[in-house]
């Protein structure tokens, strides 16, 4: 289905013929997702989501508005991105256009002094940073890493990451919000509403954060967020990271002083949590993650070997995981996390270390030697800090997804999940990557700690069907798991996404143990009463015409 | 090489923008962040490389049409210039973006889809050797005085091959002139093969028009021979890079190949160049993209894609990894530095991330509008950095950027290495 030519007239008209196309290698461009493979096999789509009618580029606020009241004019759903990577940012089904907000990239302004920026939504994390760094200030980058827009994170998906501990949970830090809603209404929020700046998400004006940011935010079908102020922490280190090394082991030679990579490690899994714990009381650490599992827990040390040194590829692997000192880091790693340490003074630091130093003494735990290494302290400091290097999540096989995942209190991590997980991932060990515990996530989920968690990754090859096929599975079975537990499905909605595209049914079954999302979509249904937002998968009614 | 044989690797693609920026480890600005032209111009997501990945298996799977409207100018409005290559490969250990994209237009040529602009380019290529729609004959004007041997009737163990540019380029004559000046104080037996100097056939071959780039080849590889050359030493990285990684890739090469800023620093480090005069100016190096990040030499390798642990990919045996590690982007600012009187101040964007000049792969010919403003956006960061001049170390670079600067009535000056070296003796 084109659109009618009384119909892209008018977007064009808004737009101008340069921000608007059909061409059918371009929308494939859109339509071309990480995990489609996964989501549309059940309707044989391969790589590829559905083919959006038109995709444009709007300017500004105000090219958005018109848009969205040419759809509610002409009853045209729109789906909308910033940055656009993953099965969320593709049109969900046919006879939808795409907005695509690349041209609205500006960061707006940096308020030193009340420690907030204002940005459009094609601001990414690392552009924000680059420039908050000058003025002695930093900014939450989401685990997606350095290259996701700073707005999506915060109001229109997941987004938290390493740094929540320190830094709070995206939606906890924005303040005000310009919002284009489903209806084509400008709504500003917070203290932007009443004129008085950007200041405050609660007013004086109308907060309607719940409703635009809810559990998981719109993920593109619920209206357009052109502008947010968020709130950035203190930076105590140089205005520019300054960067060493030979790509792509790019380090950050940061004063020693100030900052400190640390790989607390443990015998068992209740020590584990205990350390967690502590770490939440005593209140160090800038950065707290269980980053490098992510490769899986017999293959961490050897991926950490090979990306820490210019000269390795994978095809040391094999060899890397012969040699006895890397089995015996293996082993020293099994159960370990990356603590960042920033002191605001080199006075601060000091402290922060003793204290871990006595929580691991507390805990029968150890500091890993490897990360003591120059090279390897100042890769890993950079890898947290800026999260260049998200993307190794792909490095191993060409895709991967998380799947079993959790988020509770610290005891979570010796309740046996993490076994469970394992054991999962084993089951289908040589369909996947076989690498054992790749349980990744965040010591402390939201600010202040409280609340921690992981996903489980798997690692499958897109390009081969069997393992694209047992990816699916695991995170079915994934899901399955967790229902049981009474728990949403997660892993980045697959599971849903998968469902939507099997049939209503499978979908509703899966929502029915997801409050939070039955919850959005009445709250979308109230206010988007053309349904020009897309479907999405948490709340959309839309399946696949194929 | 095939388009074909590359569907593996345009399905695993995993769509992370990482080929839209520069290294992420080096942003340094929200201003000069962004590490590719192509989308920044042309902002649709099939003008970035995950784009053009993307619409090869929209291709492959016949979901799109080689002769769709609009096609063209996705595949070649770009400059090849393989910053997103490098920024891809930091995490991606298998993945060859730039190659895909050559493979594209490779496939696009031999279809007989190519933009239209091309016409009378490879029409005056095929009859005249250049694209500079000059005369064949005219080709070795620049040289006129200077006494150099001509290797068609002489033999020499090196030769200067000075590329299209220099030669029909009659405002960059002075950089070829200064390298015969600086061989000959060197005492090196060299010669030129004159008005019958070809071109390399690297700029064609990115345009994708391979079968015109192996004809260069192997005339060129012919006339070396015949000369008894066992050096080509060349001022331009277009023709650099051709010699060292596209020739090897295609046949069997057995010369060396050595950059003129290579040679300046042979020389200085031998004692054989010194500089005697100050030359009070602060610069910045801009880093051509066909001698840094793209111009790694070429290895040979034989093998295949395996899989260990399950679906981890590997090559076996150990593959050469072009990830712009090993460009040449120390010498230049080597020979820069050792200039008395020279400061040299870097640009946000350097080395394996530089941003391009804009001259690449046709585009400076195809799409003038793009290229320039690839330029300005260049002499924008020079400015940044407090530079009074831009400095390069290739023609291209250099045409593009006077044109720039001339167009933007701007007051940065633009030279060739090779000027500040001879102002300095």
């Amino acid at each position: 289905m084109a659109l009618s030519s009384e119909v892209y007239e008018a977007l064009e008209n808004i737009v101008g013929p340069d921000n608007i196309t059909e061409e059918p290698a371009t929308l494939d461009s859109y339509a071309y997702q990480w995990m489609a493979e996964l989501v549309t096999n059940v309707t044989d789509g391969g790589k590829f989501f559905d083919r959006a009618e038109a995709v444009l580029m709007p300017g500004s606020a105000e090219d958005v508005q018109a848009i969205v009241k040419a759809c509610n004019q002409h009853k045209l759903r729109f789906h909308v991105f910033s940055t656009g990577w993953g099965p969320w940012a593709a049109s969900p089904a046919e006879g939808q256009i795409l907005l695509d907000l690349r041209r609205m990239d500006k960061i707006i302004e940096i308020d030193e002094q009340n420690m907030f920026a204002v940005v459009e939504p094609y601001v990414v994390a690392a552009q924000l940073q680059a420039e908050a760094m000058k003025v002695g200030l930093n900014n939450h980058i989401s685990g997606a890493g350095a290259g996701t827009s700073v707005l999506a994170n915060a109001c229109c998906f997941q987004g938290g990451g390493p740094d929540v501990i320190y830094f709070a949970s995206p939606q906890d830090s924005i303040l005000s919000i310009e919002w284009v809603t489903p209806e084509g209404d400008i709504l500003q929020t917070g203290s932007l509403g009443s004129g008085l700046g950007w200041f405050c998400a609660e007013g004086p004006g109308p907060s309607t954060q719940g409703i635009i940011r809810g559990s998981l935010g719109g993920a593109g079908g619920w209206g357009v967020v052109t502008k947010i102020a968020i709130r950035l922490v203190h930076w105590p280190g140089p205005a520019t990271l300054p960067i060493e090394g030979t790509v792509p082991s790019y380090q950050a030679a940061l004063p020693e002083d100030q900052f400190k990579a640390a790989f607390p490690a443990f015998s068992d899994w209740q020590d584990f949590s205990d350390a967690i714990y502590r770490i939440y009381d005593s209140e160090i650490g800038y950065i707290a993650h269980r980053q490098f599992v992510m490769w899986g827990d017999e293959l961490q040390a050897a991926f950490l070997n090979i990306v820490t040194d210019p000269t390795r590829q994978l095809c040391d692997l094999e060899e890397l995981l012969e040699k006895p000192e890397i089995q015996k880091l293996t082993e020293e790693m099994q159960r370990n996390f990356q603590l960042i340490m920033v002191g605001m003074t080199p006075r601060d630091l000091e402290y922060q270390k003793k204290v871990l130093d006595q929580i691991l003494k507390e805990t029968g735990g150890w500091n890993i030697s490897f990360v003591e290494k120059p090279d390897v302290q100042r890769y890993v400091l950079l890898f947290m800090l800026r999260l260049c290097f998200k993307n190794l999540n792909f490095t191993a096989t060409g895709g991967f997804i998380d799947t079993y995942n959790s988020v509770a209190t610290p005891d979570v991590w010796a309740s046996g999940e993490i076994q469970a997980g394992k054991k999962l991932l084993k089951k289908y060990a040589g369909r996947i990557a076989d690498a054992g515990d790749q349980a990744m996530g965040p010591i402390g989920g939201q600010g202040g700690g409280g609340v921690t968690g992981w996903e489980d990754f798997v690692f499958y090859d897109p390009f081969d069907p069997d393992s694209s096929k047992a990816a699916a599975e695991v995170s079915d079975e994934g899901d399955k798991l967790k229902a049981v537990q009474g728990r949403p499905p997660g892993g980045m909605l697959l599971g849903l996404a998968r469902a939507t595209h099997a049939d209503q049914e499978a979908r509703a079954q899966k929502l029915s143990k997801s409050p939070e999302y039955n919850w959005q979509r009445k709250i979308k249904e109230t206010l988007d009463p053309n349904g020009v937002g897309s479907g999405n998968y948490f709340w959309g009614a839309d399946t696949s015409k194929k | 090489m095939a388009l074909e044989d590359l569907r593996a690797t345009v399905t695993r693609c995993s769509r992370c923008s990482y080929c839209k920026w520069i290294p992420f480890a080096h942003v340094k600005s929200w201003r000069f962040a962004k590490g590719c032209p192509s989308i920044e111009y042309n902002k649709f997501q099939s003008y970035s490389a995950s784009g053009r990945l993307c619409a090869s298996l929209s291709l492959l799977e016949e979901r799109s049409s080689y002769f769709d409207e609009g096609l063209v100018d996705i595949v070649f409005k770009c400059m090849l210039d393989g910053c997103c290559d490098v920024a891809c490969k930091i995490n991606r250990y298998d993945f060859e973006p730039v190659e895909v994209m050559r493979q594209m237009r490779f496939k696009m040529i031999d279809n007989g889809c190519y933009p239209p602009q091309d016409m009378p380019l490879i029409d005056h290529l095929k009859k005249e050797d250049n694209m500079m729609m000059a005369a064949k004959a005219d080709r070795a004007n620049w040289a006129e005085g200077l006494g150099v041997k001509d290797l068609t009737e002489e033999k020499a163990e090196v030769v200067f091959h000075v590329g299209c540019r220099f030669s029909f380029d009659e405002e960059l004559w002075r950089v070829p002139r200064t390298v015969v000046d600086l061989l000959n104080k060197a005492g090196v037996d060299f010669g030129i093969l004159g008005k019958d100097e070809n071109c390399c056939g690297g700029r064609v071959c990115d345009m994708g028009y391979r079968g015109e780039f192996i004809k260069y080849a192997e005339n060129n590889i012919d006339a070396w021979k015949n000369a008894g050359v066992k050096t080509v030493v060349t001022g331009c990285s277009d023709c650099y890079h051709a010699f060292k990684r596209l020739y090897p890739e295609e046949m069997e090469f057995n010369f060396e190949v050595v950059h003129i800023t290579e040679y300046i620093e042979r020389l200085i480090n031998e004692g054989k160049l010194k500089f005697t005069k100050e030359v009070p100016m602060t610069i910045t190096y801009h880093d051509p993209c066909h001698l840094g990040r793209r111009g790694e030499a070429h290895v040979p390798w034989k093998g295949e894609q395996k899989k260990v642990r399950g679906h981890v990919l590997v090559w076996e045996p150990r593959r050469p990894r072009y990830n712009g590690a090993q460009g040449v982007y120390e010498t230049p600012r080597n020979v820069l530095k050792s200039i008395p009187g020279v400061k040299l101040v870097e640009m946000e964007r350097n080395r394996e991330y530089a941003w391009c000049c804009g001259a690449g792969a046709g585009v400076r010919e195809r799409y003038p509008d793009f290229s320039e403003w690839t330029a300005g956006e260049r002499i924008e960061e020079a400015k940044a950095s407090g530079a009074e001049a831009i400095v390069s170390a290739c023609p291209h670079c250099e045409r593009n950027f006077m044109d720039a600067v001339a167009e933007k009535n701007e007051s940065l000056k633009v030279f060739d290495i090779l000027d500040l070296v001879r102002e300095a003796i």
